[in-house]
């Protein structure tokens, strides 16, 4: 990772930080706000990886998957922007399945990296810990004050674990 | 490539081609030199940062991923270990913004290596030694680009070594991992690279990054499909390429010498290596990760003399003892005057080929 990249994770990571705690000051309208952002967020990098795709990537073996990765973010933007007349169960939903995505990611790319014999268990900690707090927040889903409550302690975690991860080595070829 | 072949070999080169004991060792240590002049390094010695030849790791890391680092990093990778190939390529229907990267793909044979060789020419044994880096890295380095591109520079994991050129049943899979502790097991087949990272310009997609190693390594030859080719599979032969490059450097030192009267692309010298190519040839396809031991004995039986290892400290105190104006008559300084004009002439004729990347045409100096 580069100094950028790095910088780019911590002040990601202090975002979500501060989207938890608006989440737990007021449970009832914090998430709003949030879903406004998390809907923003994903549209623009959807927009990004489109151009990219258009531009560049086309031309690259395996550059679909920079196609697909834009359509599904774009899409999941768009989709985070119309949720805000909808019921607060199912806009809580939303963020849970964006969660639990988030989780069985990380598990995938720790399996990965299994194979590869490389690091994988902190990220199969985070992928296993998000989707428990998934799974948490669904049971409690009646209860919305407490799933918020969980919810946001499972961005928090989150959070914490992204600022770790800005702040490992990471490995790349030296070239001589 | 490694000390092996930019050191050891290139001594080796440089004695067959006609040059003394003492040159040899001037030409070999500049060569190698190119591995180890990095921004640090000419701070401490006081220096201009703008000759850097390559970047530490750190440094690398620390790189931003705007256009200005890009610049950086693409004038130093570009010039001194990824020579371009063609920076007038063309392929049709493509947008400048991919081909300004398409057009750094390195490969031997250049326009720009016989200009490399050339600018070396009337110059110092340092010049010389560091054509010889760049030129013996276009072989080596072929395909790859000097500047992060994942459009380009990615490899995906169905990689091959090829054990029998003749009998492809027994080519075996390559196991590429990111652990930083695990060194490569040619046995095992198990080889470390740069992990995937989709972002075009993150520096982990700098080179052969993705492709692990392998290009450094003589004795490898393996199969795979670049990122750029259009889903053709790329056959990459080291033995035969490190030879081709071993015969070139040889052909543009008796150029350098004077022995011949013009360096030409697609020549090489294969009559002055003749008495020892099987031993070469032999040093080239052994399975090992370096070679240094093979090359300095061959190079000893080639001179009978000792061969003394790299010290990268060896020439600093001169430099840092001389005074202001003298510092140029030095070793390090011939060897930072060598470099800073190579790399001005690298990046004007990239900048003149309407590409920004590796520097803005009104930024470079004359």
């Amino acid at each position: 990772m580069t100094r950028f990249q790095r910088a780019k994770e911590i002040i990601y990571a202090l975002l979500i930080m501060i989207a938890a705690v608006a989440m737990i000051a007021d449970p009832g309208e914090g998430y709003k706000i949030i879903i406004g952002i998390i809907g923003l967020y994903f549209t623009v990098l959807g927009i990004i990886r489109l151009y990219y795709y258009f531009t560049m990537a086309r031309f690259m073996v395996g550059g679909r998957r920079s196609l697909y990765t834009g359509i599904i973010m774009f899409d999941f933007g768009l989709l985070a922007g119309t949720l805000t007349n909808v019921p607060h169960y199912y806009i809580f939903l939303y963020l849970i399945g964006l969660h639990a995505f988030g989780g069985a990611v990380d598990i995938l790319r720790s399996l990965e990296s299994y194979r590869y014999k490389a690091s994988w268990k902190l990220k199969m900690t985070h992928g296993l810990i998000d989707i428990a707090v998934a799974i948490v927040c669904v049971i409690f889903l009646k209860n919305i004050n407490v799933a918020v409550f969980v919810y946001a302690i499972g961005l928090l975690y989150s959070a914490f674990l992204r600022i770790i991860g800005a702040c490992r080595k990471t490995k790349f070829i030296y070239i001589q | 490539m490694q000390i092996d072949f930019h050191y050891y070999a290139t001594y080796a080169a440089a004695y067959l081609a006609g040059y003394s004991h003492k040159e040899c060792m001037d030409i070999s240590y500049s060569a190698f030199m190119v591995d180890q002049c990095s921004k640090t390094l000419l701070k401490k010695l006081g220096a201009d940062t703008s000759a850097a030849t390559t970047m530490l790791q750190l440094e690398m890391m620390d790189a931003g991923g705007d256009i200005i680092s890009l610049q950086e990093i693409t004038a130093i990778w570009s010039s001194f270990h990824f020579l371009p190939k063609d920076l007038y390529a063309q392929k049709s229907k493509h947008p400048k913004r991919y081909m300004h990267k398409y057009r750094l793909i390195c490969g031997p044979d250049s326009e720009l290596v016989k200009k490399t060789v050339e600018l070396a020419k009337g110059s110092s044994l340092q010049a010389a030694g560091i054509a010889m880096h760049v030129l013996a890295d276009t072989w080596a380095h072929a395909y790859f680009a000097g500047t992060p591109s994942l459009v380009i520079n990615n490899v995906d994991n169905d990689i091959y070594e090829i054990t029998d050129p003749d009998d492809r049943l027994t080519d075996r899979r390559i196991v590429f991992n990111h652990n930083p502790a695990s060194p490569d097991d040619p046995e095992k087949n198990s080889y470390t690279n740069s992990m995937y990272v989709n972002n075009e310009n993150s520096v982990m997609n700098l080179g052969h990054g993705r492709a692990g190693h392998l290009p450094d390594y003589s004795f490898m030859r393996y199969r795979y499909m670049p990122a750029w080719d259009d889903y053709r599979m790329m056959i990459k032969d080291n033995p035969r390429d490190y030879h081709n490059a071993f015969c070139q450097m040889i052909h543009a030192l008796k150029y350098l010498r004077g022995l011949t009267d013009s360096f030409e692309t697609g020549v090489y010298d294969t009559d002055a290596v003749s008495p020892y190519d099987e031993r070469i040839r032999q040093i080239l396809g052994r399975r090992q990760l370096l070679a240094s031991d093979d090359w300095k004995q061959f190079a000893h039986d080639l001179s009978n003399e000792d061969i003394e290892d790299f010290d990268i400290d060896k020439y600093q105190d001169e430099y840092l003892m001389a005074v202001a104006g003298k510092r140029p008559d030095t070793f390090l300084g011939r060897f930072i005057d060598a470099a800073s004009a190579h790399k001005k002439m690298v990046c004007t004729q990239i900048a003149a080929s309407k590409n920004p990347l590796a520097g803005f045409a009104g930024k470079i100096k004359e």
